[in-house]
């Protein structure tokens, strides 16, 4: 698989990154040149707006995060990377990713279905989003992400489902 | 106090620019002068700004509101501020550049909580928003549209007050900020 050739070629690439709780990865405006995997500890992405943070997405240890249109498109992102807790990241730079994409076919077709991947996750994290019923988005997500509570404090969960820490609470214990 | 409205709006946007050139130097700081405490019961500057959006948070969706129920409707091209109104705004004007010490609401103050960069971030878009405000603000009566305040429901206050007061304290606690980088 591609994300295994890629894991492995991690190993050769000795850039690391270590972020303290609360440090950002990046921040609004700058423009992301990596991909990074999560070692250990977690990350979220958020947009801020006039009024509050929104969190839309996050990085679970022993998974790949980038903001992804700054990354793909060179553009400044409308996002924020912050640290959740101490965490430590292999940085990939986007020159060694497509290096590694564009050295067979095989690995351009894996590359090709980690894409497809990812564009299937934006629809279902669109149809959450357009869920009303609060609880059935919790579930929606759990489904996907059983151990979301494990990893993630509740606070930036209640934001990313688009709720109040008070109601995912109350809808967590009944 | 009687001014010709666009007059009024020019002399807030203008304020509002000045204090948004100088959130912009804020950003530009080192982050152990933005979270400076001279002691544990003073503000740091980014607890000044905190305090700012808090108030936004507020008067910003308030103002949006009011003007977006006022729109279409007559209008006149002369301010009259209100006795009550006026009276808040030129308590919050600051005078010779001095700071007089106020008391904020429990619920506005930001003290002791973990800021960071966005909390500056977050200001300067409560900024744009207020200039985007201010300039639909020219086609609505700022006498006869009132705004809720957050201290009372009680008291409304004319929007052509409200902006002045919203902005007036905007100003006031800008140039403490800028006081506590200097010392």
């Amino acid at each position: 698989m591609f994300t295994e050739k890629l894991l492995h070629s991690l190993d050769k690439i000795s850039q690391q990154k270590i972020l303290l709780k609360g440090e950002f990865l990046l921040k609004e405006g700058q423009v992301e040149n990596n991909i990074y995997f999560v070692k250990s500890g977690a990350l979220r992405v958020f947009l801020l707006s006039e009024f509050e943070e929104l969190t839309i997405r996050f990085g679970y240890e022993g998974s790949f995060i980038t903001s992804l249109s700054s990354f793909i498109k060179g553009t400044p992102s409308e996002f924020y990377m912050e640290a959740i807790r101490k965490t430590t990241l292999k940085v990939i730079p986007k020159a060694s990713l497509l290096q590694l994409v564009n050295e067979d076919t095989e690995s351009l077709k894996q590359y090709i279905a980690l894409l497809e991947n990812l564009i299937t996750q934006q629809i279902e994290r669109e149809i959450d989003l357009l869920t009303v019923s609060p609880s059935e988005r919790l579930k929606r997500v759990l489904d996907r992400s059983p151990n979301l509570f494990q990893q993630i404090p509740l606070k930036y969960i209640a934001s990313y489902l688009r709720m109040t820490p008070e109601t995912l609470s109350r809808i967590r214990n009944s | 106090m009687q001014i010709e409205s666009n007059l009024l709006i020019d002399d807030l946007l203008n304020r509002t620019e000045n204090a948004t050139v100088a959130a912009w130097k804020f950003k530009e700081l080192p982050m152990d002068q933005l979270q400076l405490k001279h002691n544990a019961e003073t503000w740091s500057m980014l607890e000044c700004i905190e305090h700012l959006n808090l108030y936004g948070d507020y008067y910003l969706v308030e103002i949006e509101k009011q003007i977006l129920a006022q729109n279409g409707k007559s209008k006149s091209t002369i301010f009259k501020s209100g006795l009550i109104g006026n009276y808040f705004a030129n308590l919050m004007l600051v005078k010779n550049g001095k700071l007089t010490k106020m008391k904020s609401p429990q619920d506005k103050n930001p003290i002791h909580s973990k800021l960071t960069i966005t909390t500056i971030d977050r200001f300067l878009k409560q900024q744009e928003r207020l200039k985007s405000l201010l300039i639909q603000a020219r086609n609505i009566d700022l006498t006869k549209t009132k705004t809720a305040i957050s201290l009372t429901k009680y008291i409304k206050l004319r929007l052509g007050d409200t902006f002045r007061f919203f902005i007036y304290h905007i100003e006031r606690h800008i140039l403490q900020a800028e006081k506590i980088h200097q010392n």
